[in-house]
């Protein structure tokens, strides 16, 4: 897609910076709009006053020197205004008088409160952040699903990388899952996330990549030619009546996009027959008329709150899903993570990391309506949740280290908006629109490769 | 800002100087070795033969593969450094080296993290100039035809022999004409491990902007 090709590696500070600055503005409308506050009734928390006002600024940590790998504590907490809202400072906020909460670095906030002293803002109360709608289909459209489906299940196999174990390079066990795909899970779709061919690998970092007994006689000079050698022949076993979706890591070899968000594969390069679709990460696409969302960038593992009372209480997952709903992006903190290396001489070595390319974090939205299943792959262990009726999925790793690990197969029961049931509610009886229920609907199951 | 103004005549600084700053590549032979490579140059711990690269602790013909998966390899950790966005204040007494940003972008958050007081100028760390180069540098050495011309940056190692060279003594190293023969002999070998940096060239802003900014394209 168009809007996914810019140019990486040319990132400027105030581009950033603009950004960062409309994430806290936006929000301030949506919650000005949300609670029918007026606009007089926001003040700047950074200057001392009397009297509550609301306000709306990112959760940031009190110290230019916080590492990011840290967890927040409650007295740590810093709330960045808007150059709008309060000329870009920062305000120490006092949240021992909320019942419960749950921040975490780069989470856009709006609050109740005052600052007696100029020197802290004392949070009385929490906005609550609306969501955003449920996507919809009308009749006709729906018939039309129900129909291709004849009367059976759409079935969605989900895997992501790595496909290799972590000490060596080799797919025999992605070409053994190629041949069960085809033979005995028969999905309609599978999405498969990368890497395919990390280049974090180590095998890649001392060049014993060259190897891999499938290239004995071969003449590869590179690792894109690595890719087409080895990993496009599995592929292509894909029975052709599949749909193949696949989705890219910016630890992806033979991406040279390496920034979240990130531009798809090109098919044709990767020399991938037409039942394969490359798309960007993160995007959202339809299968039916199940609005699917996905992002290739660790969320769970990222997002690591500060959090008291009942909402602490709550599967952390939830909590995180819940959090990128209400935040409306699929990779909300910020800064984003960053995973180092100590050397035995105390240096730091940069491994990798979230790789965020800032001012284009727009793509990385959930615009208009939520999705009826997010799917983000994550380090941590697999599972699948329903939050806000939005079914959210981690499938976990195709291989965890040198073990093989997960995959997820995702059921949904065919729309039938002839019968009355629970299946879809109908919500406009002259335009006949429906919501989904996806989550009403649909089988989730974790599968051990 | 100066970053962005176009370099007077870039191609006559030597590649000594214009990547001083730029990393090494260093490659890992079957063997276990490491060495930096440092093009087709005199080197105590590899040798360009015309069939490529040549371990010198073993004498091991280093495959394409093995080489451009290093190169690939080192690019990538260049352009995740780059993202890993770190920025730096101007002011010295302030010290402030951090990955959070102002919504000013280049205002100080200062060591109170309360965005004021400091009226230091925040820049990123690793900027997109440094990466650029750093890139250029990766691409130079498989020029084979600045090797031939021995314009390629010394290695390290090499200083020595190079003072001695300036202080009027016989440059030590490859002939000419051992040069030229290398060169061709290794020119589409080379040609594909600058493949693999052209592969970033094509995404890099860096190498577009001018142009567009120039000629106000789309
Ligand atoms: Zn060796
Ligand atoms: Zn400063």
């Amino acid at each position: 897609p168009k809007k996914y090709q810019f140019r990486t590696m040319r990132q400027k500070l105030l581009d950033t910076a603009d950004v960062l600055d409309e994430q806290i503005d936006s929000m301030a409308k949506t919650l000005q709009k949300h609670h029918k506050i007026a606009e007089s009734d926001f003040g700047n928390p950074c200057i001392a006053s009397q009297f509550s006002v609301y306000c709306c600024g990112r959760i940031v940590p009190d110290s230019p020197f916080a590492p990011v790998e840290l967890r927040l504590n409650p007295d740590s907490l810093f709330l960045e205004t808007s150059r709008l809202g309060g000329i870009g400072q920062r305000i120490s906020i006092d949240v021992q008088s909320l019942a419960e909460y749950s921040f975490f670095p780069g989470q856009i906030v709006g609050f109740k409160g005052k600052n007696p002293s100029g020197e802290r803002f004392i949070v009385e109360q929490v906005l609550d952040i609306p969501y955003l709608g449920a996507p919809v289909s009308n009749k006709t459209e729906l018939l039309e699903y129900k129909t291709n489906l004849d009367g059976s299940s759409m079935k969605t196999t989900v895997l992501s990388g790595p496909y290799t174990p972590s000490t060596k390079i080799d797919y025999s066990l992605l070409e053994s899952f190629v041949q069960k795909l085809n033979t005995e899970i028969k999905p309609h779709s599978v999405i498969m996330f990368g890497p395919f061919l990390d280049i974090t690998h180590p095998s890649i970092r001392d060049g014993s990549i060259e190897s891999v007994p499938e290239l004995q006689g071969k003449k590869v000079a590179t690792l894109d030619n690595f890719f087409r050698a080895v990993i496009t022949p599995i592929l292509k076993k894909i029975d052709s009546r599949i749909q193949v979706i696949l989705i890219p890591s910016t630890r992806d070899s033979i991406s040279s996009h390496a920034a979240y968000p990130q531009n798809s594969f090109e098919r044709k390069s990767l020399q991938l027959p037409k039942n394969f679709k490359c798309f960007p990460n993160p995007c959202s696409f339809q299968l039916n008329e199940c609005l699917i969302g996905v992002s290739n960038l660790d969320s769970f593992k990222d997002i690591k709150d500060v959090n008291r009372g009942k909402i602490g209480d709550l599967n952390r997952f939830d909590r995180i899903a819940d959090h990128i709903l209400q935040q409306r992006r699929y990779y909300p903190c910020f800064p984003g993570s960053l995973k180092t290396r100590k050397g035995p001489d105390g240096t730091v070595e940069h491994i990798c990391g979230a790789d965020l390319d800032m001012p284009y974090m727009g793509l990385s939205e959930l615009y208009d309506v939520l999705p009826d299943v997010l799917i983000i792959p994550s380090e941590m262990r697999y599972f699948v949740r329903v939050v806000k009726n939005v079914v959210v999925i981690n499938p976990g790793y195709f291989l965890t280290g040198n073990n093989a690990g997960t995959y997820v197969t995702l059921s949904v029961k065919p729309p039938n908006p002839e019968v009355d049931d629970d299946d879809l509610t109908c919500i406009n009886d002259d335009d006949r629109l429906y919501i989904h229920n996806i989550w009403k609907r649909a089988r989730v199951d974790i599968i051990n490769v | 800002n100066g970053d962005d103004l176009l370099q007077p005549l870039e191609s006559c600084i030597s590649d000594a100087e214009r990547f001083k700053e730029a990393a090494t590549l260093e490659l890992t032979c079957t063997c276990g070795a490491h060495f930096a490579f440092g093009g087709i140059q005199e080197s105590s711990y590899y040798t360009v033969t015309f069939s490529g690269i040549q371990c010198s602790s073993c004498g091991t013909q280093l495959s394409s593969l093995r080489v451009a998966s290093q190169l690939e390899r080192l690019i990538r950790h260049h352009i995740s450094l780059y993202y890993a966005g770190w920025v730096e204040c101007d002011d010295v007494s302030c010290g402030v080296h951090t990955r959070q940003v102002s919504v000013y972008g280049k205002r100080c958050i200062g060591n109170t993290g309360r965005s004021v007081g400091c009226k230091g100028v925040i820049s990123y760390v690793y900027t997109d100039r440094e990466l650029y180069n750093q890139l250029l540098y990766l691409e130079s050495l498989f020029d084979v035809d600045k090797a031939r011309r021995q314009e390629l940056r010394p290695l390290q190692d090499d200083t020595e022999n190079r003072i001695r060279s300036d202080s009027g003594e016989t440059k030590k190293g490859i002939s000419q004409s051992t040069l030229d023969a290398l060169a061709e002999q290794n020119r589409d070998t080379f040609g594909a491990f600058q493949s693999v940096v052209q592969k970033y060239f094509e995404q890099c802003g860096r190498r577009y902007v001018d142009m567009a900014s120039l000629f106000n394209f789309s």
